[in-house]
């Protein structure tokens, strides 16, 4: 039988799902439509008139994607941000008590947020292509609505043949999870509040953070539509000049993103760090660092001819990696490698399907067009911009390649049944290939400025780049002194690679300001890469972990040999503790909403005179759940010019629940054992903090909802305590009732006591006290760890010139674009 | 031939010798018995064991953690960690130790842990109301 439950909202729901269909079947229909307009444009006179027909379908099928694809969003919003815990997606990441700006982060804590997310970032783009597009439009729509049919397939969830298909987000939470309520018609009223958002999530750049990202990521595919269109229509050298302003478009924001969850790990997370080199954050780079490469090469095709091939080639395999990123982090096959919770939906082989989707069709345009690709038979000059932008290009590459390769084990692992385990030191591994290539990307960012297309005097150009090459020796040798990197010789390498870059750059830079704008986006882009490079050199390098323990028992010889240093220290409440070079003095704790902050003072005290020359506080907070018995810690960091002191809690001293009596749980555990006294008016009784003195007895005591008749007795002993000098009074109460005894104690919270007048010996004219107390309090501590990063602002204005240098350059080939 | 096919060989030999490195830096997975017979640091999966003492007493030594865990073939070490107890320890379903044996006891350099998170769980949490009782 069905039942019919009570106060379920079924209709956005309906709705929503309604919308996902619609989206996918309009979405192929576009495809479908765009495919034939590209293929008629192509035909004869009579099939070209279909063209314009087909052309119309296509559009409004598109505009009915878009519709759909905004009545999903507005259908999952309106059910979180109501509270509908009827639904799945609902209850599992949000709950009454976020605030509306973290309801907007829950919507897209989710696998089927965040792939709705693209799908929209995908539309909105497609809206670009459809009004500027022109003569591209439906060739390149014919990609991109095909992506859109992909990602809505995702979100379908329903069940063919058998097998689920994608993941709805507006699943029933009584269909998704099984579970005895669900049989009450009135289960809804069982289920107060949902799961909330996980508290890491609980962070302003996670507002910003996903959208940037996933704009990005949905960005990347328009180069990818151009390259397969111009190989598609055979206008082979065409499509270069529109990709090239959507490239720089789609490095720029996938950057920013990037950064963005970078800072945010940086500021919320506590592995203390920008950058560790987790299969997540590979994922993202990856593609991001091949695209960037393609830039290089559709820059040097377009001026020179050259690097046909490794253009389309990266421009589209971009593409298909920002598909295996997301296979990689959705799919759950990360699994033992990465910190990061995945949570695998069983859509395993759909993501496969997407890659392998998009990889065929960029093997098969390649492989059947392959004899009429413009490459030029001509071989490049040593001293041309073009060969040296190429040779950055594949470095680049290559240094794709060693990143994939570590990412991928897991993935090796599951094609070949191998168990290979990823490096024990990871970061180690990582560094060891990328500082290498780091340099001589750096080098080549420098000179090849001063390089011309086709040709360049040899002579001039070694004149131009000298002074800068011995500038920079002199630069380095003093940025090495002073931030303490001179240990290894690869990170002077860099340093100086990257310096002589910041130098070259500004020299044309300088040149840009005095009229010749051209090449300034590409000066400033350079500067910043190169100053992010010795950020995150000298932040990564040279960063102190100033928590550094020295006491500690010691568990034998053996341990303290092996496992120095000890990164974590002790602080107990308002003992000062030498760190570094400071003086660091726990004072306290305040709890605000879920948040318990840790109130540490850090003081730098003039060694000659005494004097406090610097003082300030940090809070680093942690979200307490005492009844998982665990913590959510994050940091606090206090922001100089020049070096940051980061600083978070380790371990800090569980809170207790404070939980109502109930049975098996008494309330009684919370205390010490107790001490009975037997006493009458007028008596006094000790205890540790004071005394407590028995003013009297009450023999007409009340007791709340219970009625009293005339043969029952109910007696108040009236007292007045002193504990620390402090007077309070408390009335414990004994009950006679139909022959039975009662007692009703009573707690004395600020004194940490509790009273019960238990029983009454008329024969000694006694009367039964019990005193509890509350064990006394243990001295506050918490473990903390702090960490000082030099020079870690380098590394974010090293970002930003970066975005600053991609914009100009997004002006400017733009600009190229509408004067052709 | 042209200079950028040379370039170009070059750069494939480099992608070659590092995806080889890759390989060669690549640690394995094993079970306690294999890290007694071996210098090198590997990983160990296994499951901790909750019966017995998880010692972290940050009041004697903040950088001391040691517990038991038992290996994939069943087999029980104690584990030693210089570090504080990572959180969330207790409630771990599976755990992956970076380290090495030294003496009886497994170091471990790093600790990976697989929690059924709380964000993740599908579990109903059902609050009802309770009776009231008789209070002054």
């Amino acid at each position: 039988m069905d039942i019919q439950f009570i106060g379920e909202n079924l209709l956005p729901g309906k709705l929503g799902q309604f919308f996902i269909i619609l989206s996918f079947c309009s979405a192929l229909l576009a495809t479908i439509s765009y495919y034939f307009a590209t293929v008629s444009s192509h035909g004869d006179t009579f099939q070209k008139q279909a063209t314009a027909g087909w052309q119309k379908i296509a559009r409004s099928a598109f505009g009915l994607n878009l519709f759909s694809v905004v009545g999903i969003g507005s259908c999952l919003f309106y059910i979180i941000y109501n509270h509908l815990f009827e639904y799945h997606y609902a209850w599992a990441h949000s709950s009454t008590t976020l605030p509306v700006y973290y309801i907007i982060s829950s919507f897209w804590e989710g696998q089927e947020g965040s792939f709705w997310l693209w799908t929209f970032w995908e539309g909105a783009l497609g809206i670009i292509i459809v009004l500027r597009g022109k003569t591209w439009e439906n060739s390149v729509m014919t990609t991109i609505m095909l992506s859109q049919a992909f990602i809505a397939s995702m979100l379908i969830g329903i069940e063919i043949f058998g097998e689920r298909v994608g993941s709805s987000p507006f699943i029933l939470l009584r269909d998704a999870v099984p579970g005895p309520i669900f049989s009450r018609a009135d289960y809804l009223t069982l289920i107060t509040d949902g799961n909330g958002l996980n508290p890491l999530l609980q962070n302003y750049w996670m507002v910003i953070h996903p959208p940037t990202l996933f704009l990005g990521f949905a960005s990347m595919i328009v180069p990818f539509a151009y390259g397969i269109a111009g190989l598609w229509e055979k206008r082979y050298s065409e499509w270069i000049k529109p990709a090239l302003p959507w490239s720089l478009f789609a490095v720029m924001i996938l950057g920013t993103g990037i950064i963005m969850g970078s800072f945010w790990a940086y500021e919320a997370l506590n592995f203390g760090g920008f950058w560790a080199w987790d299969p997540v954050e590979n994922a993202s780079i990856i593609p991001w660092l091949t695209l960037i490469a393609a830039v290089h090469v559709l820059i040097a095709y377009k001026n020179s001819g050259h690097s046909y091939f490794t253009a389309t080639f990266l421009v589209l395999i971009s593409f298909v990696l920002v598909l295996y990123a997301s296979f990689l982090t959705r799919s759950g096959i990360l699994g033992e490698t990465s910190v990061h919770a995945f949570t695998d939906l069983g859509m395993f082989w759909h993501l496969v399907a997407y890659v392998a989707v998009f990889f065929i069709l960029m093997v098969v345009f390649l492989a059947i067009r392959w004899k009429h690709l413009p490459i030029t038979k001509k071989d490049e000059e040593t001293y041309s911009r073009e060969f040296w932008l190429f040779i950055g290009a594949l470095i680049l590459s290559v240094a794709c390649i060693q990143i994939l390769a570590t990412t991928s084990v897991p993935v090796f692992n599951a094609i070949f049944g191998t168990e290979i385990a990823p490096p024990p030191n990871v970061i180690q591994h990582y560094n060891k290939w990328q500082v290498p290539f780091a340099v001589v990307i750096a080098f080549i960012s420098a000179f090849s400025q001063y390089l011309k297309y086709k040709k360049t005097d040899a002579k001039k150009f070694y004149v131009s780049i000298a002074v800068s090459l011995v500038l920079a020796v002199f630069i380095t040798a003093g940025a090495v002194y002073i931030t303490k990197v001179y240990t290894n010789f690869m990170y002077i390498l860099l340093t100086y690679a990257a310096v002589f870059s910041i130098l070259a750059n500004a020299r044309i830079l300088g040149d840009a300001l005095k009229g010749k704008w051209r090449l300034a986006g590409s000066a400033v882009a350079h500067i910043g890469f190169a100053f992010l490079l010795i950020g995150a050199l000298i932040a990564a390098a040279t960063n102190n972990i100033i928590s550094v323990n020295n006491t500690g028992i010691g568990f034998g010889d053996e341990f303290a040999k092996s496992n120095n240093p000890r990164e974590n220290i002790i602080l107990y409440q308002d003992e000062p503790v030498n760190m570094d070079r400071y003086t660091v003095t726990y004072k306290g704790d305040s709890t605000e909403g879920v948040n318990t902050y840790y109130r540490i003072n850090y003081q730098v005290l003039d060694t000659v005179s005494g004097k406090v020359r610097e003082n300030f506080d940090l809070y680093p907070n942690a979200q307490q759940n005492a009844k998982m018995k665990q913590i959510i810690a994050s940091p606090d960091t206090r922001h100089y010019l020049f070096h940051d002191i980061y600083t978070h809690v380790s371990s800090v001293p569980l809170k207790e629940e404070d939980h109502e009596d109930h049975e098996g749980h008494s309330d009684e555990e919370n205390y010490e054992k107790p001490i009975s006294h037997e006493v009458n008016v007028g008596d006094t009784v000790r205890f540790r903090d004071g005394f407590i003195t028995v003013a009297g007895i009450n023999r007409n005591a009340k007791i709340q909802n219970i009625p009293l008749s005339e043969q029952d007795i109910a007696i108040g002993m009236q007292l007045k305590v002193n504990s620390k000098g402090k007077s309070y009074t408390s009335e414990p109460v004994y009950l006679l009732k139909d022959g039975s005894k009662f007692d009703f104690g009573k707690t004395l919270d600020e004194a940490g006591l509790k009273f019960r007048f238990t029983n009454v010996f008329p024969d000694k004219d006694k009367l039964e006290l019990m005193v509890y107390q509350k064990p006394k309090a243990e001295r506050s501590w918490v473990v903390l760890k702090a960490i000082e990063f030099p020079y870690i602002n380098l590394f974010w204005g090293g970002t930003i010139l970066m975005v600053v240098g991609f914009l100009l350059s997004i002006f400017r080939r733009n600009k190229e674009l509408k004067q052709a | 031939m042209k200079k950028s096919s040379i370039a170009g060989m070059i750069i494939i030999a480099i992608a070659i010798c590092v995806i080889i490195s890759t390989y060669a830096d690549s640690s394995t997975y094993g079970s306690f018995s294999d890290a007694r017979n071996t210098e090198s640091e590997l990983h160990v999966v296994g499951q901790l064991n909750k019966q017995k003492e998880l010692f972290y007493k940050p009041q004697q030594d903040a950088n001391y953690f040691s517990f038991y865990l038992k290996d994939n073939d069943g087999k029980e070490c104690k584990v030693v960690f210089s570090g504080s107890k990572p959180q969330d320890f207790e409630r771990s379903e599976q755990i992956v130790l970076t380290g090495k044996m030294i003496g009886n006891e497994f170091h471990a350099s790093k600790i990976l842990m697989k929690c059924p998170s709380k964000y993740t769980k599908d579990e109903v949490e059902v609050t009802e109301v309770s009776a009231t009782t008789a209070k002054i």
